[in-house]
């Protein structure tokens, strides 16, 4: 028997997350979830419509309303990204930003959408052309080559030590890193040249990245731009493990009526199964991933 | 219906894209790339579609590195549309349905 093996992992930790640790650590599944609060679109939120609160409440009294009632069933909360999904065996591996793994039987992906692009001149001209959004799928192109990653989480921080492997020179362009002491760490220990305190105001280059142009009114010459904003996200974490996706948007995960997805053991809810962007729903979809994991890691555990 | 999508290489890219008697849609992939995995099934279904009039080719650029080399691609997915050898359009990423749709009623 694996040490630490968890009947529901989450990733994402909204209203949707939080609804579905509720009800699976309530029907008595082993609980863990991991996210950032911040990361939710419902923490800068103020709410209006949600049914039975007349009152506006703060988003993020909500998700820390919803963190103490996960909790009082003995959920428990991990305030890191997951930087890398894995599926063997009838149990999902999920590697965290400091690098620990953790296993469980089911997997209820519910970390919503997030901006993936910089909105920059030169950027969306420039992509395949040395734009990338996908350190795991591109890092090969750069060999030997001088690249930027573009980001102040930990998709930007793990993808840029990941490229030392391939590129000549690596630079991290960041505000401020938003990230775990372990992960800052590594990054401070490695090879990678942080540029700090500064973004990205320009992406140069006629017919392939010349180089970067800074706020700050520096030019780094690169071949090419990673931008890897916030934590990662559906396509990466989601698609790796095989979800079908919307083919109409090829941004959402698709799920039936009981949130599964078509790989046994992974569901969605939330924002990442599609529109309306509301905590009704969210918390809708949530409560019935978080009972039908708990059901499925109960016959499993049993089988 | 048609054939499936066809595993293209860098020995057989020439004749079975190149110098093919239909236009031919191909997928530049890698088996670790998730959005890779997510097209998949996209390009399934509009070889299910179209599959009598154009072929649906994919080529793994990790077995495969030359033919991508040659058409200077810096980013998985790359689905390239060739017609009479050249290149007609070419999309980066991982698209909705309806854009690779677009591209592939071009070589109509």
């Amino acid at each position: 028997m694996l040490k630490d093996l968890y009947d529901v992992a989450i990733i994402g930790c909204g209203p949707a997350g939080l609804q579905a640790a509720i009800h699976s650590a309530s029907k008595k599944a082993k609980v863990i979830v991991f996210g950032k609060p911040r990361n939710s679109s419902l923490y800068k939120a103020h709410v209006a419509n949600f049914c039975c609160s007349e009152k506006v409440i703060s988003g993020k009294e909500m998700l820390e309303a919803g963190r103490k009632q996960a909790e009082s069933f003995d959920a428990v909360f991990l305030e890191e990204d997951i930087i890398e999904t894995k599926n063997e065996n009838s149990l999902f591996s999920l590697i965290t930003e400091s690098d620990e793994t953790f296993t469980s039987r089911t997997l209820i992906l519910t970390m919503g959408i997030a901006r993936k692009k910089l909105r920059v001149k030169g950027e969306k001209k420039l992509v395949g052309r040395g734009v990338s959004y996908c350190v795991d799928c591109d890092a090969n192109f750069f060999r030997g080559l001088d690249v930027a990653v573009v980001g102040n989480e930990s998709a930007a921080s793990t993808g840029a030590i990941t490229l030392l492997s391939y590129a000549k020179t690596v630079y991290l362009v960041c505000r401020k890193l938003m990230i775990t002491d372990t992960l800052y760490q590594q990054l401070r220990n490695s090879q990678v040249k942080v540029i700090q305190d500064t973004w990205v105001k320009e992406i140069i280059g006629a017919n392939e990245v010349e180089g970067v142009l800074l706020k700050n009114g520096d030019t780094v010459k690169v071949n090419g731009v990673f931008v890897e904003l916030g934590a990662k996200g559906a396509l990466e974490l989601a698609a790796n493990l095989g979800a079908m996706f919307d083919a109409e948007t090829m941004s959402f995960v698709e799920t039936n009526r009981k949130q599964e997805t078509n790989i046994p053991g992974l569901y969605a809810a939330g924002d990442i199964t599609g529109q309306p962007w509301q905590i009704a729903k969210a918390v809708g979809e949530g409560c019935v991933a978080g009972i039908e994991a708990a059901e499925y890691a109960k016959k499993l555990a049993n089988s | 219906m048609g054939q499936g999508v066809l595993d293209v290489d860098d020995n057989n890219f020439e004749s079975e894209v190149l110098k093919a008697d239909k236009p031919a849609l191909v997928d530049f992939w890698a088996p670790w790339c998730g959005p890779c995995k997510a097209i998949a099934p996209v390009m399934k279904e509009l070889e299910e579609a179209y599959g009598d009039s154009i072929i649906f080719a994919r080529c793994n650029v990790d077995n495969s590195p030359n033919t991508p080399t040659q058409y200077s691609i810096r980013a998985i997915p790359t689905l390239i549309l060739f017609q009479d050898g050249k290149v007609v359009d070419q999309i980066v990423g991982a698209v909705p349905k309806s854009h690779l749709e677009v591209l592939v009623k071009k070589a109509l």
